[in-house]
């Protein structure tokens, strides 16, 4: 399994390698919230879930979906629309249509509802723009940074700021 | 002494063995219930009568030294009941110590037939015959002291005075004891300089009758010899020594066998995965039934229903493994702290409440050291000198509340006193002067987060502990312990009015025996515990007063509500059935739609994003796999009451 890692690197001269040594590749889950392409690195992705039976919590915030449980574990499910100030109609069966991508935050695991998974991505650390002020409905606190996909925008998710949210 | 039963006796001898200990078992806690209030004549004649069938069931077993304890504490009681006596606390001690020998004697009894030696315990007997005939314990015990000190026990080379005064001073403690009684002392008395060499010397594996050398003893027993010795006594050794019979107690607790928790832990995994997979055999089993009827389908049947019921068996069996209700170590603290107090010429009431809440085993083991430590504390430098409170105006009897409640996946275990408190500014000027802390970062500190300064590891020194109202000793080890078991800790204190410190441990485990009711369609679990009863909704017994409706219950009118009110959730579909809860001291009706019935669960964490939601306690995962959350009712109600209140203004 090494064999051709070493001959890679072999074949890269050095002075390629100092070129690279900064570009980092970052990796992401991207999907569709409304109109958006958002996405969250890889890292901080648990899994991707068939939605299952959500049991709603009463009194609990109203971007909180509810309840689901993930092989034993209760993980709360949001809409992550809300969370982050996209308008958009609440569709009858958001309980069971859309599938849930469960990311790992600040405050443990999180189910959140997304309208499409797109798939993976992957770009170079240096291709993240800093985040455009105003052209996009997400509060830029939430943003790590942009890239410049092909034809569209894609979002990078700062989870951590989501969740820290001191409401 | 061992003790010979012919075999025709051994089913007597069992019969009195249970029936002393059932004697036993709650004699603690009514002497201390009788000490608060010595003219209970019920009390009187409960100990009496139950002192009584020991003696009578000894005597007829020939166990001598145990009737000659009962006998004398029946004589004690009946004068006491009689009013010939009164009950003082230097009495209590003697009782209570009798009552020790008593216990001791019986488990050396029932674990291998043997009693203690009238030699041993006639120190006791003395005591009681003084008691008995009004003298003060304590005389006799400054009597036997001086005794002592005229030379009835030598000591061997290279102690140091201060611990032979110790010795001398307390006769029947071993040398752990003795330490125990130092740090039980005053801060002010305590011979500091004395603990290392008693450390060393138990390191050393030597205790008190290694460091004396007494002399023939002159004192006769004054009474008769043991009854004539059975014929077979030769053959059995001598009376074991303590090293035997601590190795012989350990054989016998292997009765039970101690079992690593993470085992049980898995134990319930597999069950968990069991329940789930026959919830989904029954399904498929219920589709066969009726695709096609065939013997061998309802032979399949039959088998599966059998299943059914013997997975919900195992699976109560395993989650009840863990689970042990946490009088366990409350029970202790009538004595800790009756004893403590005693000692420490302070009067203490102490109250407690939710000894039935059930707590992990892994975490009630863990418990009782830091609860000790804490109660000790409360006693020792909470609690003021009964002078002391007089003169501020509180009562003169201190109180101290030790309580336990389940407050979400969380159990809460509780100290409260009304002592003295602690002072803030102490603290911080003490961790100061240790330079734990800068001082722009005191001059910033809430009071809060000066008491946090006292489970600092170096916080505290034996020393100075009364400076800052002493909650010093070992409290880093104490808020450790907790944060291993992955709890919190909290104090909050008022100077002069009191101290509550909160203990908040997680449940991994924690079972609950719920009413699963549902609204809209949604199941939800109410515990049991503040359930009082369920009864059928009936329109007829609704009455709108003013906004509020109420619920006729027999002759009672209770506040009604639906639960969908409460949840703030759409009310339109007809009820059913009215839970009636219990809040504080009232009875609160609450109308729901649908009852499941009752059923055991598992809490379960709603996790820390949904951790603050009122009146939702937690979830469980329930058979079909979906989440039900659990109701606090208490919570919702309360909250509510606010409200309505808002309301009305």
């Amino acid at each position: 399994m090494n064999q051709p890692e070493k001959k890679e690197i072999n074949v890269i001269g050095v002075e390629e390698l100092i070129g690279e040594v900064h570009e980092k590749e970052i990796q992401v889950i991207a999907f569709k919230l409304k109109e958006e392409l958002v996405s969250v690195p890889i890292e901080q992705v648990v899994e991707i879930t068939n939605n299952r039976d959500i049991t709603p919590v009463p009194k609990a915030p109203s971007f909180v979906i509810g309840v689901m449980n993930l092989r034993g574990k209760i993980v709360p499910v949001i809409n992550l629309k809300e969370h982050l100030g996209i308008v958009d109609e609440i569709p009858e069966d958001i309980y069971s249509r859309n599938k849930i991508v469960i990311v790992e935050t600040p405050k443990g695991e999180v189910g959140v509802v997304v309208d499409e998974i797109v798939g993976s991505i992957k770009f170079l650390e240096g291709d993240i723009l800093p985040e455009p002020i105003g052209t996009i409905g997400i509060d830029v606190k939430y943003i790590s940074g942009v890239v410049q996909l092909d034809r569209e925008l894609l979002i990078i998710l700062n989870i951590e700021s989501i969740f820290n949210r001191e409401d | 002494m061992k003790v010979n039963i012919p075999d025709e006796l051994r089913e007597i001898l069992e019969e009195f063995l249970v029936e002393a200990e059932e004697i036993l078992e709650n004699l603690d806690q009514d002497l201390v219930d009788l000490e608060n209030n010595p003219q209970d004549k019920e009390l009187l004649n409960k100990i009496f009568r139950g002192m009584h069938t020991l003696k009578g069931g000894a005597g007829f077993l020939n166990l001598t030294p145990i009737v000659e304890i009962a006998h004398r504490i029946e004589d004690v009681f009946n004068k006491l009941r009689n009013d010939e006596m009164e009950l003082t606390p230097e009495l209590m001690d003697v009782i209570l110590e009798g009552i020790d020998q008593l216990k001791s004697a019986l488990q050396m009894l029932k674990e291998r037939e043997e009693l203690p030696d009238i030699e041993e315990i006639q120190t006791l007997l003395s005591k009681l015959d003084a008691a008995l005939k009004g003298e003060e314990p304590s005389q006799e015990r400054e009597k036997r002291e001086e005794e002592i000190q005229e030379g009835e026990i030598e000591f061997v080379e290279g102690i140091s005075e201060e611990l032979k005064k110790l010795i001398l001073r307390f006769p029947d403690k071993d040398l752990a004891g003795i330490l125990e009684e130092i740090i039980l002392m005053p801060p002010d008395e305590r011979p500091m300089e004395v603990i290392p060499e008693i450390e060393k010397l138990i390191e050393e594996g030597k205790d008190v009758k290694d460091l004396i050398k007494p002399k023939e003893k002159k004192e006769e027993p004054q009474l008769p010899p043991p009854p004539p010795p059975a014929e077979k006594k030769e053959e059995f050794p001598p009376r074991s020594t303590k090293k035997q019979e601590k190795k012989q107690s350990e054989k016998k607790s292997s009765e039970t066998i101690r079992i690593d928790v993470e085992r049980v832990e898995n134990l319930m995994n597999l069950v968990g995965e069991i329940v789930l997979d026959r919830n989904r055999i029954l399904r498929v089993t219920a589709d066969v039934d009726r695709e096609c009827r065939s013997e061998a389908v309802e032979k399949l049947i039959e088998a599966v229903t059998s299943l059914d019921r013997t997975v919900s068996d195992l699976q109560v069996a395993v989650m009840k493994l863990r689970m042990q209700p946490i009088k366990k170590i409350f029970s202790k603290f009538p004595r800790v702290v009756r004893d403590l107090a005693r000692k420490l010429g302070k009067k203490v009431q102490l109250i407690i409440e939710g000894e039935d809440t059930e707590l992990d085993r892994s975490i009630l083991d863990k418990l009782e050291d830091p609860l000790i430590h804490l109660v000790r504390n409360a006693v020792d430098h909470g609690i003021e000198p009964p002078e002391e409170r007089v003169q501020k105006g509180k009562p003169e009897t201190g109180t101290i509340r030790l309580f336990a409640f389940h407050e979400g996946d969380h159990i809460v275990v509780g100290i409260e006193d009304d002592g003295r408190g602690i002072d803030p500014e102490k603290v911080k000027k003490k961790a100061l002067e240790k330079g734990l802390i800068t001082p722009e970062q005191a001059a910033q500190m809430s009071d809060k987060e000066a008491y946090e300064l006292l489970f600092l590891p170096g916080f505290s020194t034996a020393e100075k502990v009364s400076d800052v109202s002493g909650r010093g000793v070992g409290m880093d080890v104490v808020a450790s312990t907790i944060h291993s078991l992955r709890g919190s800790i909290e104090i909050d204190s008022e100077l002069g009015k009191g101290t509550t410190i909160l203990l908040k441990l997680p449940l991994t485990v924690a079972i609950i025996r719920t009413l699963m009711i549902g609204i809209r369609g949604q199941v939800y679990a109410v515990p049991l515990h503040s359930v009082v009863e369920v009864v059928r909704y009936d329109e007829s017994l609704v009455k709108e007063v003013g906004s509020f409706k109420s619920f006729m219950l027999r002759d009672e009118v209770l506040p009604l509500f639906s639960l969908n009110e409460l949840l703030e959730v759409e009310d339109e579909d007809e009820k059913h059935f009215i839970v009636i809860v219990k809040v504080g001291e009232r009875l609160i009706a609450v109308s729901i739609e649908a009852l499941y019935g009752e059923e055991e669960i598992v809490i379960k964490s709603l996790g820390e994003l949904l951790s603050d939601i009122p009146g939702i306690a937690g979830a469980t995962i329930a058979g079909d796999g979906r989440v039900v959350l659990i109701l606090d009712l208490n919570s919702l109600l309360s909250d509510y009451k606010v409200k309505l209140i808002g309301v009305r203004r």
